[in-house]
């Protein structure tokens, strides 16, 4: 079994945090279905689960000849009321034949592809993770589907306090199977006491992550790849925000003020934000205390974190001073 | 080492589906037509609905002594229901039919344990099940359908395949003409097109095949508003009827104690000219993504009894088609 998804997070697209009664609203896609939502750690409300029906051949590194018929699951979440998640995952299965069954057996399945061919599940793995391969598989496209549905939602104004670039987490996980039975008494457990995570910066927007876990915690690791993305968007956003600020070309008091006014979203609108693994099951949490380890997400952070406060504290003490002169010539 | 860990959990984190009671099997006792119904105001209800009754009869003994999906030495749970169309237009009243159904079933020795309202597909109380419905319609996918672009879908319509190129898009260059073609044919296709509504008079109608399957989901116990069950039965008191059908309730319980509305399986007993709807029943339900707690709670439950239940929802659903 292999399981993949695609992740979109960005800003929510509205000038304050949106309160939690109207991200429920806002997150109402499916009519007559529950948003579940939580306060704490954090505020998070996740939409419905949406499913398309796909029919098509899946990307393999040597184009080998596949077949996947079946279901991606859709949703979106806002945490915080200010980061907005379109998510779509699904399983890829063995078929049981070549030929396409009736629509309702694969419906009675959701969020699986069952997958005809000759292709291993590494082969689809790196297909999915590799470039782009024109007529096969699209997550990206319900993801980008989910994301114009809820922009139009009218608990949104449209007018998001700054801008920046959207990130896709693209993650497949290799899910060892486990047939009931098989572990002999005594034998080494398998993987289950020791999930893997590989996590790429694969370009300026586009991250990938490698997984492989038991078939028990299959269910968990969705949210373990929507967290991932959520604080690897507040990295991206918060060290480019730094960047675009520029504290260290700031030579005067007054460029340094600047400076400071730039970094101010981050600190109004994101700072708070971060809680790694807040929601995620704790039987992955090693996995992201392995990330934790490289490329250490926390590490980076609290560094930036520092920095926007060195600037805050430096900038306050130079502000100070001119006050003090000025309070001393009178 | 032991760790003393606190379980968090918020109650709206939770997804929360009430569940419904559940007989073994539904019984649809026949389905009348308005028009078959309107012209007994000539010949009185008892002829014709005596000789309808009595025509179904042994199917519906066969169809409760046949079912031995069950641990031996248990009954099954059986209830039956009937349907009355007064969604396209109002006709007769309950004061005048539901005696008269209820007397030419009893003359047969059949129960009419449940009545529903075919407008309540449509409305029930305030909840627009069809449109819940459609809501979760996932179309059956043709090849070569990556996600890339939404549903080709024609406004109102549904499908099993791929419609003649051209008939969905206006702006395609037709080189002549090609045959609709079934997902998944076998050697040949059966293309099947079903209208699950059209605008009258600025209102949306949903079609006859599209309530049918509401009815049939009802029936299932898989229809949930907001995790809450919807047309919950109502029990009517046959002395007290309203001459309106809708101050009737969506589903009314006309007999004392009957098995619960809902089952795993449904069959209905119908004539054979019903054989074009229910095609396209079973076409709409095959591409509905019921709710998967609803679902889940109905699969263990039945599991608990020992009962085999196929998971595609559409293959819980049997008729017995009468000439």
């Amino acid at each position: 079994m292999l399981a993949i998804g695609e992740i979109r997070t960005g800003l929510v697209q509205n000038s304050t945090s949106v309160p939690a009664n109207l991200t429920v609203r806002a997150l109402a896609l499916l009519p007559g279905e529950l948003v579940r939502s939580s306060e704490r750690p954090i505020a998070y409300a996740v939409s419905p689960d949406r499913l398309t029906g796909l029919d098509c051949r899946l990307a393999t590194p040597t184009r080998v000849r596949t077949r996947g018929v079946g279901t991606a699951v859709s949703r979106a979440a806002i945490t915080g009321g200010r980061v907005l998640q379109a998510s779509t995952h699904t399983v890829l299965v063995a078929a049981g034949s070549d030929r396409r069954l009736p629509w309702a057996h694969y419906l009675a399945r959701p969020g699986i592809i069952e997958v005809a061919g000759r292709a291993r599940f590494a082969d689809l793995a790196d297909g999915y993770l590799g470039p782009p391969q024109p007529a096969t598989l699209d997550l990206a496209a319900l993801n980008e589907r989910i994301l114009d549905d809820i922009v139009v939602r009218p608990e949104l104004d449209r007018r998001p306090p700054f801008r920046v670039a959207r990130t896709t987490l693209r993650w497949v996980a290799e899910i060892a199977d486990e047939p009931p039975g098989a572990r002999v008494r005594g034998a080494p457990a398998p993987a289950e006491d020791e999930p893997e995570a590989q996590f790429w910066l694969a370009s300026g927007t586009l991250r990938t992550a490698r997984l492989s876990l038991p078939a028990s915690q299959l269910s968990t690791v969705v949210e373990l790849c929507e967290d991932l993305a959520l604080h690897d968007w507040l990295l991206t956003t918060v060290t480019g925000l730094i960047e675009r600020s520029r504290p260290d070309a700031a030579a005067t008091s007054a460029a340094s003020t600047a400076a400071v006014a730039r970094m101010r979203p981050a600190v109004d609108h994101l700072l708070h934000l971060w809680m790694p693994a807040a929601r995620v099951d704790r039987r992955l949490l090693p996995l992201w205390e392995s990330l934790e380890r490289r490329p250490g997400f926390t590490r980076q952070w609290n560094v930036s974190v520092n920095r926007i406060r060195d600037q805050i504290a430096v900038t306050t003490v130079g502000l100070l001073g001119v006050v003090a002169e000025g309070v001393a010539r009178a | 080492m032991t760790k003393a860990e606190m379980v968090f959990g918020e109650v709206t984190a939770q997804r929360k589906v009430a569940s419904v009671p559940l007989s073994h099997l539904s019984i649809e006792l026949g389905h009348l037509y308005r028009e078959d119904l309107a012209a007994e105001e000539i010949t009185g209800y008892g002829r014709r609905l005596g000789h309808h009754f009595k025509s179904i009869r042994p199917w519906v003994d066969a169809l409760r002594h046949g079912f031995t999906d069950i641990r031996p030495g248990r009954a099954p749970r059986i209830s039956t229901c009937f349907l009355v169309d007064d969604y396209f237009g109002e006709f007769s009243t309950p004061a005048e039919l539901i005696p008269a159904l209820v007397t030419a079933a009893d003359s047969v020795g059949l129960q009419i344990d449940y009545l529903a309202r075919e407008s309540g597909c449509a409305d029930a109380d305030g909840v627009p099940l069809a449109a819940l419905v459609e809501s979760r319609l996932v179309d059956d996918p043709p090849p070569d359908t990556t996600g890339t672009r939404p549903p080709a879908r024609e406004t109102g319509w549904l499908s099993n395949g791929q419609r003649t190129p051209g008939s969905t898009e206006a702006l395609s260059v037709v080189s002549g003409w090609a045959a609709p073609t079934e997902n998944g044919a076998r050697n040949h296709s059966i293309f099947v097109d079903v209208e699950m509504w059209n605008e009258q008079d600025g209102r949306r109608v949903w079609s006859c095949p599209f309530l049918a399957a509401v009815w049939q989901l009802l029936r299932l116990g898989l229809l949930r508003n907001l995790g809450e069950p919807v047309a919950v039965p109502a029990q009517l008191a046959l002395a007290d009827l309203p001459t309106s059908w809708a101050e009737l309730p969506v589903v009314s319980q006309l007999t004392p104690r009957p098995a619960p509305f809902s089952a795993y399986r449904t069959a209905s007993v119908l004539a054979s000219r019903f054989l074009p709807v229910e095609l396209a029943v079973r076409t709409i339900l095959s591409q509905v993504h019921v709710d998967p707690d609803a679902d889940q709670q109905v699969m263990t439950r039945s599991g608990a009894e020992a009962v085999t239940l196929p998971a595609e929802v559409v293959d819980r659903v049997s008729y017995v088609f009468l000439s």
